[in-house]
């Protein structure tokens, strides 16, 4: 019994973990994407190590171009 | 040693421009070619399109009185772009709006803009004729109209300056064309994967509201969050078509992602003067666009699917 609420507590623990970072990434509001992916160990109630992966696709750089409404320069 | 962006930077249509190009260790001389073809091209659509310079094609169209007026191939191309625009968007972009335009205020560049009252142009109308030959390259407006080509000439020039860019460099990788924020790209990065476009966030001057990948196509953004003009620089410097005066309704700024920057430009427009239901109601009947609407209350919200940068998770064994 006491394995099956380990197991249990961690799946809620990891889904917390993915709920916050899925909140600290939201697309329309984040800066620029970062430079290189995140990784975060999750420990498994077996001891089992598992990697959390965070992945910006095609967004490993500075951006190329910002559009914004054009300002006055002359 | 790998592929790099040149780029180049210069001032043009009243704002900053930029061109850059994916160029490989021997592509020198190549790239600057396609630069100086992309920056020339612009200089040539100013020419033509502004309504600042009274000796442009467009100046004299303006002052031709309706007659049939010779001009330079671009206005006749532009003006046909933008007669297309007006009817694809319902007339939310109209670019016979001058005479309302000038009658609010905005009758000068924008910098040298006084503070006085709005005034509504009399006898004003949207819709005003627009004939053009293209044959003859020539065109002609109804008598007492007037045409402002502004952002949509923008866009033009941009997708203009990108085509000329590849004809400088048949075998051109990638480039990119950014006059002001109103973007043409095409082909690869020095990376070989997406042109990666920030959306300068008005709420917060220097920080990013979110982050396109386009391989090609156009982005435009237009708003209120810039440029104001009149009385405590409170009037939007775009006209409503539909009562002739500064826009009230809108959001402080709109990105729109189309297939060509022109059609981007009238497409910002549009929604820069829209309600957000309107505006939803505007993309989901045009498959080809998609938006981030930036409203002046709330969050950012995305019409259609622009395609923003997104965070997704992997897990794996450790």
């Amino acid at each position: 019994m006491q394995r099956i609420w380990a197991v249990v507590l961690s799946v809620w623990a990891m889904l917390a973990i993915v709920a916050v970072l899925a909140w600290a990434n939201r697309p329309v509001t984040s800066p620029a994407p970062a430079a290189a992916a995140q990784t975060l160990v999750v420990k498994g109630a077996n001891g089992k190590q598992q990697q959390l992966v965070v992945v910006q696709p095609g967004a490993v750089g500075a951006t190329h171009a910002t559009t914004s409404t054009s300002g006055v320069v002359r | 040693m790998s592929a790099r962006l040149e780029r180049s930077t210069f001032r043009a249509v009243g704002t900053n421009c930029a061109a850059a190009v994916t160029a490989g260790p021997h592509d020198a001389r190549r790239a600057s070619a396609a630069l100086a073809a992309a920056q020339a091209e612009v200089a040539a659509c100013e020419r033509a399109l502004s309504r600042f310079d009274a000796a442009s094609d467009l100046s004299r169209l303006n002052a031709a009185g309706g007659a049939w007026t010779a001009v330079d191939r671009r206005l006749v191309e532009a003006l046909r772009l933008a007669l297309r625009a007006r009817e694809d968007t319902g007339g939310l972009f109209d670019p016979t709006v001058l005479p309302a335009l000038t009658a609010a205020g905005y009758d000068r560049s924008f910098e040298q803009l006084a503070e006085r009252p709005a005034r509504r142009a009399v006898g004003w109308r949207a819709g005003a004729s627009v004939e053009l030959d293209e044959t003859a390259g020539r065109a002609r407006l109804e008598p007492g109209a007037a045409v402002d080509l502004g952002g949509i000439g923008k866009g033009y020039a941009a997708v203009r300056a990108l085509a000329a860019m590849r004809e400088a460099w048949p075998l051109l990788p990638g480039g990119l064309v950014d006059l002001g924020g109103d973007l043409a790209l095409w082909g690869e990065t020095p990376e070989r994967s997406h042109w990666r476009i920030a959306v300068a966030d008005p709420r917060r001057p220097g920080t990013t509201a979110g982050v396109l990948l386009l391989r090609s196509g156009g982005v435009a953004t237009s708003g209120r969050d810039v440029r104001r003009f009149g009385p405590g620089r409170s009037l939007h410097h775009l006209i409503d078509p539909a009562t002739g005066e500064p826009a009230r309704p809108g959001p402080l700024a709109v990105t729109v992602v189309a297939p060509d920057a022109a059609e981007a430009e009238a497409h910002a427009t549009a929604l820069a003067i829209s309600a957000p239901a309107p505006a939803a109601a505007h993309v989901a009947g045009r498959p080809g666009i998609s938006a981030l609407y930036i409203p002046r209350d709330g969050e950012p919200i995305p019409l259609g699917s622009p395609p923003l940068a997104q965070a997704r998770f992997v897990v794996r064994a450790a």
